[in-house]
């Protein structure tokens, strides 16, 4: 039966893209309620096809993922599979490294998008949260700004309020600072802080170490498609048993610090 | 030492003022230039006419006549780009759809009408039709010949709006295509549906970039549908061409029409550049 505080299950998991190109190959991954999870691992290894197997941006090949209690096996796209992801994502948010705000839409309009088009609000329902969340990632004054008049940690944090607005269960994080310049990723970092210290789940791909060290509760390292060690930061980062993740760690440590 | 770094420089400097006063002085000779070459050009052009004895008068004389055929190249301009839009809108559906039936459907209507001449198109729709409504007819299709024999406005509508609707499938196709993949996925993350991510994410971004393509397919539209004129409607074409013929003065006439719809594109060129002007104003930033 149901686990009641796990809120993300994923077990099994194989996504192949083409006909042999094997990107995860059995991954199983659970996330409790509250947690908060740090993903690491050289690019290509498949954390962010992970991510993206998790909300069915990516179809997965073979395997389930669970979100509370909706349960998707892979396989085929069915009515009732497809209503199926419509609901994870509708529970899921999803932060991108690209931001992918809407352009021809105000920092508002972006955030109330969700409400209204996927849960059906009225503008006046939608709009005290979304000011609630513009003033909760500090841009209150960037209200009618259009993404291009934004800065990149500017244009992250309403992306961030965007997915709060569908009041999410889960956040994804998709390397949210690569795209950033250096500047402005602790503005977006300090939002992700404090939606952990409020208890949300996360679960994050992400190479920011002050994050992973200081916010995580777990961090996990992929190589390959498989993982490679988990266990509580202080742990992987001070002794990490794996010798593939104590190179990999050196690599990172040396170049973000 | 401190005050020297700090100070700096208050405002823009003389000599900085100079090249941006040269800059915008430059500007302003090209474009009083361009004016004046443009209307030497015309002068010349108008003098040549004047030369070759054409009948100013005449002309002047069945202007009148000339214009009362504006309404109907407007109203089969207007309606038959109000029907290409909506067949572009759902060709290039077609066109992207996974669904075998639409996704040919869409292709053929395109590769056939791009792969046909607009003038055999025309009497296909004012000629052939008929006929077709005819065999229906004593296939026991009641009331099929009616149907299928339009009058000529009606034809002209449809032979217009139907042929550039299939070009303007491609524009539309292309424009949806052009906006980055990061904004579907930013659409699906929230939960939305295909079609709720195509009306309220992709769609009004789309528009942004079809419509400078869009009105060129209108401006020659208005120019295109001088081929009603086959059928016999009194728009603007046909009456220059029938004057001309009737006092032996086609020059004239056909000198008269050309300028009409010339100026006539001109306003609507300056209308596109206007609406494209203000699009711009408004952010349009970068699709992430």
């Amino acid at each position: 039966m149901m686990k009641n505080d796990t809120m993300v299950e994923v077990s099994n998991l194989h996504k192949v893209f083409g006909e042999d190109l094997h990107v995860l190959r059995g991954i199983d991954l659970e996330v409790k309620k509250g947690e908060v999870v740090v993903i690491l691992g050289p690019s290509g290894s498949g954390k962010s096809t992970l991510l993206r197997c998790i909300n069915f941006l990516e179809e997965p090949t073979a395997g389930t993922i669970r979100v509370g209690d909706i349960t998707i096996g892979a396989g085929k796209k069915t009515k009732e599979h497809n209503a199926k992801i419509l609901e994870i994502r509708r529970r899921v948010g999803m932060c991108f490294q690209s931001f992918n705000l809407f352009p021809h839409m105000t920092a508002l309009e972006n955030i109330i998008e969700g409400p209204v088009t996927v849960l059906g609000q009225s503008k006046k329902e939608a709009i005290p949260y979304a000011e609630e969340l513009l003033a909760w990632v500090g841009l209150t004054d960037k209200r009618d700004e259009y993404p291009s008049r934004l800065s990149g940690g500017q244009q992250q944090r309403v992306a961030i309020a965007r997915s709060l607005a569908m009041k999410p269960d889960v956040m994804l994080f998709d390397e949210p600072t690569s795209a950033l310049d250096p500047e402005l990723v602790k503005e977006v970092v300090d939002v992700m802080e404090r939606l952990a210290a409020e208890g949300m789940t996360i679960i994050a791909v992400t190479h920011e170490m002050h994050f992973a060290r200081d916010v995580a509760d777990r961090v996990l390292i992929m190589d390959g498609g498989v993982w490679v060690e988990s266990g509580p930061p202080e742990e992987i980062f001070t002794n990490p048993k794996e010798a593939r993740s104590r190179q990999f760690l050196a690599h990172i440590l040396t170049n973000h610090d | 030492m401190n005050e020297t770094i700090s100070k700096g420089a208050p405002g823009i400097p003389p000599e900085a003022l100079a090249v941006l006063k040269e800059t915008a002085d430059a500007k302003r000779r090209f474009r009083r230039n361009n004016a004046l070459a443009l209307f030497t050009l015309l002068m010349m052009l108008f003098g040549f006419l004047y030369m070759l004895g054409l009948d100013f008068a005449f002309m002047a004389r069945w202007f009148g006549f000339i214009m009362a055929g504006m309404g109907y190249t407007l109203l089969v301009s207007f309606l038959a780009i109000s029907l290409a839009c909506i067949l572009s809108v759902i060709g290039a559906l077609g066109r992207l759809s996974r669904n075998p039936i639409a996704n040919s459907v869409a292709t053929a209507y395109v590769s056939f009408i791009r792969g046909t001449p607009l003038l055999v198109q025309v009497y296909m729709w004012y000629l052939a039709l008929p006929q077709i409504g005819k065999s229906l007819e004593e296939m026991g299709v009641h009331g099929a010949q009616a149907w299928f024999t339009l009058p000529a406005i009606a034809a002209g509508v449809l032979a217009l709006g139907v042929c550039y609707g299939a070009y303007m499938t491609e524009t539309v196709r292309a424009g949806i295509e052009s906006i980055g993949i990061g904004q579907r996925e930013a659409a699906k993350a929230l939960g939305m549906t295909d079609s709720q991510m195509m009306r309220r994410i992709i769609f009004p971004q789309a528009l942004r970039v079809i419509i400078p393509p869009i009105s060129n397919e209108f401006i020659a539209m208005i120019k295109d549908s001088s081929l009603v004129s086959l059928m016999g409607v009194w728009e603007l074409s046909y009456r220059a061409i029938k004057v001309g013929r009737r006092y032996f003065q086609s020059l004239e006439m056909l000198i008269l029409a050309a300028l009409i719809y010339w100026v006539l594109c001109i306003i609507l060129q300056t209308v596109q550049e206007h609406i494209e002007a203000r699009m711009a104003k408004g952010d349009r930033g970068v699709n992430g």
